[in-house]
């Protein structure tokens, strides 16, 4: 039984390919129908799925091939002619065929589909046009083989008559005596100097054509009598196979194997993992460059950082690749759809498709199918005009459709192009005002480009009848939701009476994504590297309010701000510094300004879900895991700029009073100074040189616990006094945490050190000390710096 | 050598069975404190309990979800049980403990104030939830009675279960 299964695989996967295949055959064969090689083609996968799935006893598949094989047998000898009507029958045998290829992987078996229809016409085809061919192929077939020919055309033609112990004793004797013509035919070509598999070239047509009935013949009579065919299944099933690819592309033999998808999911769930640890190895050796700067190690250590990121970026684009499918997989299935809503709409439409072979993430290609099938749809009910409607303007009769596919930097651009009537703005917003999507004001407001999108809202249709094609109203709206979730974007453009344009721009891959880190006060989110067009610093009086709104000018343009903490909920708790970002977002045409208050900068980052409990958050589409070990919430610019419409100017006047009020001083034990050191003793020195002027002082034993005090927010400091070398944390990087604070920007920081080298100071300076004291010191001398940097009032002295 | 053999194998089935029998009326509880409550869920229920660190907070969410943090690379949110049975927050302190418990694909960290112990409760101590309280929606799976107090047992699948 699992032998069978692995057969069935191998069966199923094999037919949905060449089936894949055919389509695009078929229709390029309805326009050229003396193409030999093609019918060829299409014949062969007929055949091989016939043969295929009468050993596996599928009877129903087996009935419906064998009679499309019969009508394409004959058009290959000449004998019927593709016309449409034909080529529609086929067309629909083939649709029969996909269906019950589904049903079998579904179920295993193919019973419960009705061919007989079907069947019925290409039989009408292949006796009403062609009666008398029936008698034609054996007569060609004469000369190779004269003997065993007669007897097997005997044997096809009453096979569905004969029943089941005929069959069975027929089989058993054709069998033996095939084995034995095949073995020594294969005999008599190897003594030719032919390789066997690769014989139709070298071959005349009909010595070809005698053989692929042989093998037909063969494969369809093994079926019922399983055990003696095991030995010629192999030569018969592989001869077909090998044949056609050899045929197809004689030069280039492909090697490739099949992988579990589930087996490239988890690889790369593992690169995502090694690209977190490789930018926490990152910031690692960052920090270790500045504490031991200089050290002979670090050269070492810095080689091995580079070593590994650049493999692990490799590796990833490596196993990204590997994902990769080209769009062509989608694209196949257009042109069959073009031919078959061209027919039901009585238009001419040509389909030019390019760049097929561009590739894209296996997922997004799954995902993208449906989007491409509504736009195309659209633009053959709505874009392309009727033949006449199309002289009467002066352009060609048949229509074009042009689909390419293209690299564009990070992403990949699909570009529907239609020469059809093109998207009218007026009267897309005068629609879209009647169906109450827009106000009157926005009618007037609206940019042409802006109206093209209106195409995409939900509710819009354009089409004044509802036809079967399109016209219900959802299509579009699905399109954009589809591409949004890609995180991808669209970008229409169009001009009337010369065609419509619509771009989607899609990400290479879902897993892993550029991304830009903002803070926005003790907090860091990623914004999508897509989706921001700039940035720009500004200082607060350029924000205007109008109408409750914050908005900018960004050069020539007025851009709607909103503040990151007003979206978030961020509560205010740090004073708002002079000024700040802002992060311009585009999305198609739309654009917006996100206020933040710091950019951290760009980072390569791993896309993970929130889980069940917390998913579909708005405004958030994931999180990823930052060097530090982390966790950073990843924005969704879609949904972030739907949120910001709903959001009143605030957070930047908010923040503002909080921090100076608090600081009035009316006595000396309103001033708060910090002493951050590790040895008992010199905390006490400094005690006792400050006790005097009768401030309130707190002690922290290291950098670590200094920074969890002022985190706690219990103290308003004035001051701190820090020591250098300090276990867990030391006092440069205490300086740079306490700065990260736009509270804490303020704060005078006064190194107390035994440290006196010039770099020492210097890197006090950069970690934002203010003063530098040198151990010994006098306590008056320490007391009299706290008082300058505290500004302490001369009359507590 | 096979008469022995065959001894062991005895023997262990014995242990097996009796090992079964165990299971069957003896749940193992793991107790942690919330307030001045005592509470406990299914040992089985509990993959790993930490001490406390950094998260992320998330916008949007009830305030007893206190946001997410990373588990070995997993993102995990995180809830405080005291915020979510209607307590004031209390400071995390040197006791305070996230457990992370599992259902099905679930998982999440809770916030407990203190844990107390493992506890092996005999079936027929344990009864059910309060008839106030009982019902599908109630978090509470039953009242664990033990010789000077009484142990709310609670569902770890309500737990997880997200309520807005």
């Amino acid at each position: 039984m699992d032998e069978f299964q692995e057969i069935l695989q191998d069966f199923l996967v094999e037919s949905f390919e060449l089936v894949e295949k055919l389509d695009e055959d078929l229709v390029e064969l309805e326009s050229n129908p003396e193409d030999l090689e093609l019918l060829n083609g299409i014949f062969r996968v007929a055949h091989t799925v016939k043969g295929a799935s009468s050993f596996l006893n599928f009877d129903v598949l087996t009935h419906l091939t064998h009679h499309m094989e019969d009508i394409l047998n004959k058009a290959r000898h000449g004998d019927l002619v593709i016309t449409p009507d034909v080529m529609d029958v086929i067309l629909e045998s083939i649709d029969l065929m996909k269906a019950l290829l589904e049903k079998i992987r579904d179920t295993s078996s193919d019973e419960g589909i009705d061919v007989s229809a079907c069947v019925a016409r290409l039989d009408k085809i292949s006796n009403g046009e062609s009666p008398a061919v029936v008698e034609d192929t054996p007569a060609q077939e004469a000369e190779p083989e004269p003997e065993p020919e007669p007897q097997e055309e005997e044997e096809e033609l009453d096979y569905d008559n004969m029943d089941p112990e005929e069959i069975e004793a027929e089989i058993e004797r054709l069998l033996a005596q095939r084995q034995a013509e095949d073995k020594a035919k294969r005999e008599a070509k190897l003594a030719a100097g032919e390789e066997v598999p690769s014989m139709p070239q070298p071959e005349s047509e009909e010595e070809e054509k005698a053989e692929k009935k042989e093998e037909e013949k063969a494969e369809a009579k093994k079926a019922p009598a399983p055990t003696p065919a095991k030995k010629e299944e192999k030569p018969a099933q592989e001869a077909p196979k090998a044949a056609a690819p050899t045929k197809r592309a004689p030069a280039t033999v492909e090697q490739t194997i099949r992988v579990d998808v589930k087996r490239l999911d988890h690889l790369m769930n593992l690169i995502g993992e090694l690209v977190l640890a490789k930018n926490r190895l990152m910031k690692i050796n960052e920090d270790v460059e500045e504490r031991y700067e200089g050290e002979e190690f670090l050269e070492e250590l810095n080689q091995v950082v580079s070593i590994v990121s650049l493999v692990t970026t490799d590796l990833q684009i490596a196993v990204m690749k590997t994902r990769m499918l080209p769009i062509g997989k989608v694209f196949n299935k257009f042109p069959r759809m073009i031919r078959d809503l061209s027919r039901e709409l009585n238009k001419k439409i040509e389909l030019v498709l390019a760049g097929e072979d561009t590739e894209l993430d296996k997922s997004i290609v799954e995902e993208i199918g449906d989007p491409l099938v509504h736009i195309i749809r659209n633009s053959c009910d709505h874009g392309i005009e009727n033949p006449e409607e199309r002289l009467a303007k002066g352009k060609p009769e048949e229509g074009t459709i042009s689909l390419k596919a293209y690299n564009e930097g990070n992403q990949i651009v699909i570009q529907i192009d239609d020469d059809g009537k093109g998207l009218d703005p007026e009267m897309l917003k005068q629609k879209a005002y009647e169906k109450g999507l827009i106000t009157e004001k926005e009618v007037e407001t609206m940019s042409d480009k802006e109206a093209f999108t209106l195409i995409f809202r939900p509710g819009f249709s354009t089409a004044a009848s509802v036809t079967s094609v399109s016209g219900r109203g959802v299509g579009m709206d699905v399109v954009k939701t589809n591409i949004e979730k890609l995180n991808g974007i669209i970008d229409i453009d169009s001009e009337i009476n010369v065609g419509t344009s619509i771009k989607l721009k899609i990400p290479l891959t879902l897993a892993i994504i550029q991304a830009l880190l903002v803070g926005v006060q003790e907090e860091h989110y990623a914004i999508p590297l897509a989706s921001v067009l700039e940035t720009v610093r500004i200082s607060k009086d350029e924000i205007y309010t109008v109408e409750g709104k914050s908005v900018m000018r960004l050069r020539d343009d007025v851009l709607s701000l909103v503040h990151i903490g007003d979206i978030f909920e961020v509560e205010r708790i740090l004073d708002a510094s002079e000024h700040a970002y802002v992060v311009v977002l585009g999305l198609g045409t739309s654009k917006l300004g996100l206020i933040v208050d710091t950019l951290v900068g760009q980072e390569e980052i791993v896309i993970k879900s929130l889980g069940d409990y917390l998913k579909g958050i708005e405004g958030i589409a994931g999180a990823t895991i930052r060097g530090d070990g982390g966790v950073t919430l990843i924005v969704d610019v879609v949904a972030l700029m739907n949120m910001a419409k709903d959001v009143k100017a605030s957070a930047l006047t908010a923040g503002e009073e909080g921090g100076a009020a608090i600081n009035e001083k009316t006595k000396p034990s309103d001033y708060t100074v910090m002493i951050v050191d590790d040895s008992k003793t010199d905390r006490t020195i400094m005690r006792k040189a400050l006790e005097p002027m009768g401030v309130t002082l707190v002690e922290a034993g290291d950098g670590q616990e200094a920074l969890n005090i002022l985190k706690s927010g219990d103290y308003n400091f004035d001051a701190m006094l820090i020591d250098i070398e300090m276990p867990r944390m030391d006092g440069y990087t205490l300086a740079t945490e306490i700065k990260k604070y736009n509270r804490y920007k303020n704060l005078p920081l006064i190194a107390v050190t035994s440290r006196t080298s010039k770099s020492d100071r210097m890197r006090g300076v950069e970690s934002g000390m203010v003063e530098y004291i040198t151990k010994p010191y006098s306590a008056d001398y320490l007391a009299s710096v706290v008082q300058r940097n505290v500004n302490f009032k001369a009359e507590f002295l | 050598m096979s008469e022995k053999l065959k001894q062991i194998i005895d023997k262990q089935s014995e242990q097996k069975d009796s090992v079964v029998e165990q299971l069957d009326d003896v749940v193992q509880l793991v107790g942690f404190m919330i307030g001045d409550e005592e509470y406990a869920v299914p040992i089985l229920a509990i993959q790993e309990i930490i001490k406390p660190f950094a998260w992320t907070r998330v916008p949007q969410v009830p305030n007893y979800v206190l946001g997410v943090f990373n588990l070995r690379g997993a993102v995990i949110p995180l809830i405080d049980l005291r915020l979510k049975f209607g307590l004031q927050s209390k400071k995390q302190g040197d006791d305070t403990r996230f457990i992370v418990m599992r259902h099905g694909n679930d998982v999440a960290g809770f916030v407990i104030d203190r844990l107390t112990m493992a506890i092996r409760i005999k079936k027929e101590n344990i009864g059910p939830a309060p008839d106030t309280v009982s019902g599908d929606d109630t978090i509470i799976e039953g009242v664990g009675k033990q010789e000077d107090k009484i142990i709310t047992i609670l569902k770890v699948n309500k737990l997880l279960e997200r309520t807005f």
